[in-house]
């Protein structure tokens, strides 16, 4: 092998490596982080977190003129207003990854997560 | 020159080759005994067990709902003294809380209904009874005073007395699901029922459950700390799940038996860790009646139970069993907490 062979396998092999590295964090990363937001046991939205360009809320209206607005940012949800009684689902505040979902028990509403890296699988109290 | 070239590809290919195969999984979350329930069951025949756990729950709360005019609690609760037929779910619950509450010498007692409503824990029309109203309450909490016949499958409970499945409902729902779900043959499924933890098994990849520990001084954010758990119930009792302020003063959902009002004991919460979810939710309250030190007691005669426990008192300090030495961590945040170590 003459020198520029040399410097082209070494270059070639400088390359593989730093691919292989990146593919292999991005594969073992956890998946970017998934709203869900159910109502009445039913999923009724999917809303990519990470991907969220810009603020935004999202009014969920109930039976009886009950009611949520739900706040999205990247990478973060909060009920920021609820017609519900013990107000439990907005002093929460805001959540990023799954280990608590935000629940409103009178409205039947709950926002959960997936994916975004918590170490947690639940929590009991 | 032809080989160099492959090389990248090939590495490429082996880094990212360990792709592991998908188990089946199911989920589901539902509203049920007035609570948010969250059910995840894994391997095959997944959702078909999922489905089944979820008719049980339905089928349970019926039973339980102490609201519901025609549950069986109810019936209990309206028969003036007479024998009540009940189903061998509801005829189970009752036998093993009636041992909880010997047990445990009254910590956890079941007819304690009248004096949880009297507060509006059942309603959430909250005030603070008189003294006079208390005393005469706790005259009517007595779990020597339900009577059971296994046999003929009845209930008997005097008039003047009521009864409320609160505090074991759900972790004896968890236990009947974790035995349904292995009857189906799941060996790996996570459920989450109010607060109540079940596990069955351990995760998919064969690794531990972490179950986090909610912080009681700041329930609604970061956990207090970790306990990594497979085949257990984690149950906590804490004064931050259900209470109300009135003039300064804080009064919370666990009444102290012995006096129809909140129990004082020191602590901020309990939590129980076994293989049976009935004896973890029931233990964990009576625990959290009795306090740290007639606690420690407790578990130290009763090794046969095979509990590992988590004190958190006021003053935030953390107290375990030996058993969750290697198994239990506190989070990061919370690391400056002092944490004791019980041997038995």
């Amino acid at each position: 092998m003459n020198r520029t062979t040399k410097l082209v396998v070494i270059l070639l092999l400088v390359v593989a490596a730093v691919c292989s590295l990146y593919i292999f964090r991005a594969s073992t990363q956890t998946s970017a982080q998934q709203l869900q937001i159910y109502q009445h046991g039913t999923l009724i939205q999917t809303i990519d977190l990470a991907h969220v360009q810009e603020a935004y809320t999202i009014e969920l209206k109930g039976e009886n003129g009950a009611y949520n607005t739900i706040s999205i940012e990247s990478g973060r949800v909060c009920i920021s207003h609820a017609s519900c009684p013990d107000q439990v689902c907005v002093h929460q505040g805001w959540i990023s990854d799954s280990t608590l979902p935000i629940v409103c028990l009178p409205n039947e509403v709950i926002l959960e997560i997936t994916g975004g890296g918590a170490d947690l699988d639940t929590i009991a109290g | 020159m032809k080989p160099v070239f492959i090389l990248p590809v090939l590495t490429m290919g082996l880094l990212t080759g360990c792709v592991t195969t998908q188990t089946p999984s199911a989920s589901s979350q539902i509203f049920a005994m007035d609570t948010v329930m969250s059910l995840e069951v894994y391997g095959d025949g997944a959702q078909a067990a999922l489905d089944n756990a979820v008719s049980t729950i339905y089928h349970l709360e019926d039973l339980w709902d102490v609201t519901e005019e025609d549950s069986e609690v109810s019936a209990i609760n309206q028969s003036q003294g007479q024998p009540v037929p009940i189903s061998p779910e509801t005829a189970t619950l009752l036998d093993q809380s009636k041992g909880l509450s010997q047990l445990t010498d009254g910590a956890l007692d079941l007819t304690a209904y009248f004096a949880v409503s009297a507060w509006g824990f059942t309603t959430g029309d909250y005030r603070v009874p008189s003294q006079s109203e208390l005393d005469a309450l706790k005259t009517q909490i007595d779990y020597t005073q339900l009577s059971l016949n296994l046999e003929e499958q009845t209930a008997t409970l005097p008039d003047g007395m009521r009864l409320d499945f609160g505090s074991v409902a759900k972790g004896d729902l968890g236990a009947i699901l974790s035995e349904q779900l292995q009857n189906q043959g799941i060996t790996s499924a996570l459920l989450y029922l109010g607060g109540n933890v079940q596990t069955i098994g351990s995760k998919p990849d064969g690794s531990l459950w972490r179950v986090g520990i909610q912080d009681p001084s700041d329930p609604e954010q970061a956990a207090l700390g970790v306990v990594e758990v497979s085949q257990k119930a984690v149950v906590t009792s804490g004064s931050y799940q259900r209470y109300f302020e009135e003039n300064g003063e804080t009064y919370w959902h666990i009444l102290d038996p012995e006096t129809a009002a909140p129990a004082r004991s020191g602590l901020t919460s309990v939590t129980v860790i076994g293989e049976n979810g009935t004896i973890c939710d029931g233990l964990s309250t009576a625990l959290f009646v009795m306090g740290l030190e007639d606690g420690i007691s407790f578990w130290k005669q009763h090794p046969e139970l095979d509990l590992d426990i988590i004190w958190v008192e006021e003053s935030g300090n953390v107290t375990i069993t030996s058993g969750l030495e290697t198994t239990f961590q506190l989070t990061e945040a919370q690391s400056d907490r002092e944490v004791t170590v019980i041997a038995p």
